[in-house]
């Protein structure tokens, strides 16, 4: 087996611009907001973010000026309204919106993940995405002749992921929801997992059964304790409310938001140095 | 009487929506549904499957946490299930009830949760209509809840159908191959609001207390149905309370209607 251990920086020679970049967990739950954080600082733009209901991840690559495409069901920042970013840069036409439901992400990268071109399901007929979506065709069941909707299939060129534990090759034990955290990486072409700790390669093997994700399906693994913060992580730490509604408040406005960046983001030399700005253990 | 707010009423109202032994989902951001499906297990519907958009099934928190997607819904849960497999069980016709929010909503009950304006140049670009498109086509039936009935809520038209609720009128699911009855309920700060079987429209079913017909009208961009006798929403009752109280110690069910 390959040993996988990197960091922030070495993972991210995995994504390249124009990436297709899905990101997992949902809300303020598990998103791997460490790794969104050194994207910023590396730069990487161009990108087509994919997600189901996502929130602060989404907003801060969309204030850095590094998507041009969304494809999501929800980005909102919750009981804290909008994602400042993502509204304001939809509502300016700087970046495209391809709004999905969730079904439709989940068929999307389901179908990804099963090497098939597409999925049929049922609903979505009646709606107006059925307008937006090139990648949404009407079909009938070959065999009762049931009208279904094709969801085209997402391929994503890099998914990421935020995890409670992982061993040095890749190994993951995934706590608590999955979301589509599995299946968006068995779908992607590249994978990184960050984790809150590695654990030594013999606990994976003492319980093969905790395995959410093997190593042969992972490409990079990023040690990072508090990697999610200010979302939340199953058995670790609950979302940080006041860090979030800091954020919501400071990017309500561009030049709120250039501050929140600088403080949190630009002016931080990597994750140690962030994890000490906002304080806590 | 207890004097309750307005939100502790809708939750209510909500929770009278779930019967006992139906499966039961909400989705993210949804504070006063989440509400309602503990407190119906609790009460009326102990033998309700809750399912909610942290992936448990039968939650049973120490307190009603903001975020609905928090893990703190896993206590108390019989088992954690991927959302997909909870849509996998929808498509099968096997979930009876999920709770939707709108930003504008029709007479038809069509809801809007993604653009005001055009798509692809819009005014306001809203969070999105998160399950909306598919579980209002698939779930057995559909509640919506609005926290500030207004006429830029109620409107003749949405700008954008993210949900769908009876589309042009009757019989339009039916062509379409919908496979869940639509909307059954809309429950906002002034009443409880529900559809006519012919016309699909949607009527009044009742009002909030110190809610008066004239105030919905001026409140409503569209003509509601409106019956002979305008019944009076029935109050919460003391054991309702107490639970919606206790179970939301925060008080989460309050956050909407402070900003």
């Amino acid at each position: 087996m390959k040993e996988k251990v990197t960091d922030l920086k070495g993972a991210l020679r995995l994504l390249r611009p124009g990436d297709k970049l899905a990101l997992g967990g949902v809300g303020r739950n598990r998103a791997p907001m460490a790794l969104v954080r050194e994207i910023i600082r590396e730069e990487i733009g161009d990108l087509h973010l994919i997600g189901r209901e996502k929130g602060m991840d989404f907003d801060l690559l969309i204030g850095a000026g590094l998507v041009r495409k969304v494809s999501a069901a929800y980005v909102g920042l919750e009981e804290f309204g909008f994602a400042s970013n993502f509204r304001r840069a939809a509502e300016r036409g700087e970046i495209e919106v391809e709004e999905h439901t969730c079904g439709t992400v989940i068929s999307a990268l389901r179908a990804g993940a099963m090497g098939l071109p597409f999925l049929p399901m049922k609903g979505v007929f009646g709606s107006d995405l059925m307008k937006i979506h090139d990648d949404f065709k009407e079909i009938s069941c070959p065999f009762t002749g049931e009208r279904l909707l094709a969801v085209q299939a997402i391929v994503p060129d890099v998914a990421v992921i935020h995890a409670q534990r992982a061993d040095r090759y890749g190994n993951v034990q995934l706590k608590g929801s999955l979301f589509e955290d599995v299946i968006m990486i068995r779908a992607a072409r590249r994978r990184i997992v960050t984790v809150e700790e590695i654990i030594p390669h013999e606990e994976i093997k003492a319980r093969p059964e905790e395995t959410t994700i093997p190593y042969f399906l992972v490409d990079a693994v990023v040690e990072v304790p508090r990697g999610a913060h200010p979302t939340s992580c199953y058995l670790c730490y609950g979302s940080d409310r006041d860090h979030m509604a800091e954020y919501a408040g400071m990017s309500r406005t561009p030049e709120g938001f250039r501050e929140y960046l600088e403080r949190y983001v630009l002016s931080v030399k990597d994750h140690g140095e962030y994890l000490r700005r906002v304080g806590g253990d | 009487m207890t004097e309750y707010s307005i939100a502790e009423l809708m939750a209510v109202c909500l929770s009278r929506e779930i019967g006992d032994g139906e499966v039961v989902l909400q989705g993210l951001y949804s504070p006063l549904p989440m509400l309602a499906c503990l407190l119906a297990k609790k009460t009326h519907a102990p033998g309700a499957v809750y399912i909610n958009v942290s992936d448990s099934i039968d939650s049973d928190p120490d307190y009603l946490p903001f975020s609905s997607a928090d893990p703190k819904l896993h206590k108390g849960a019989v088992g954690i299930i991927p959302l997909c497999e909870t849509f996998d069980l929808a498509q099968q016709g096997r979930l009876d009830l999920i709770f939707l929010g709108a930003a504008q909503i029709d007479q038809y009950g069509n809801t809007n949760l993604s653009v005001i304006g055009d798509y692809h140049r819009p005014k306001v670009r809203l969070p999105g209509g998160a399950a909306s498109s598919f579980l209002c086509a698939v779930a057995r039936r559909t509640v919506i809840w609005v926290t500030r009935h207004s006429p830029r809520v109620f409107v003749e038209r949405v700008d954008f159908i993210t949900g769908q609720g009876f589309l042009d009128g009757p019989g339009r699911r039916e062509e379409l191959g919908l496979p869940g009855e639509g909307p059954k309920r809309v429950v906002t700060n002034l009443g409880v609001f529900g559809f006519d079987e012919e016309t699909k429209r949607m009527k009044i079913e009742s009002l909030h207390p110190g809610v008066s017909l004239e105030q919905v009208r001026e409140n409503t961009s569209f003509e509601l149905i409106v019956p002979e006798e305008v019944p009076l929403t029935s109050p919460p009752t003391e054991e309702q309370l107490e639970l919606v109280r206790r179970m939301d110690p925060y008080g989460v069910r309050e956050i909407e209607f402070r900003k």
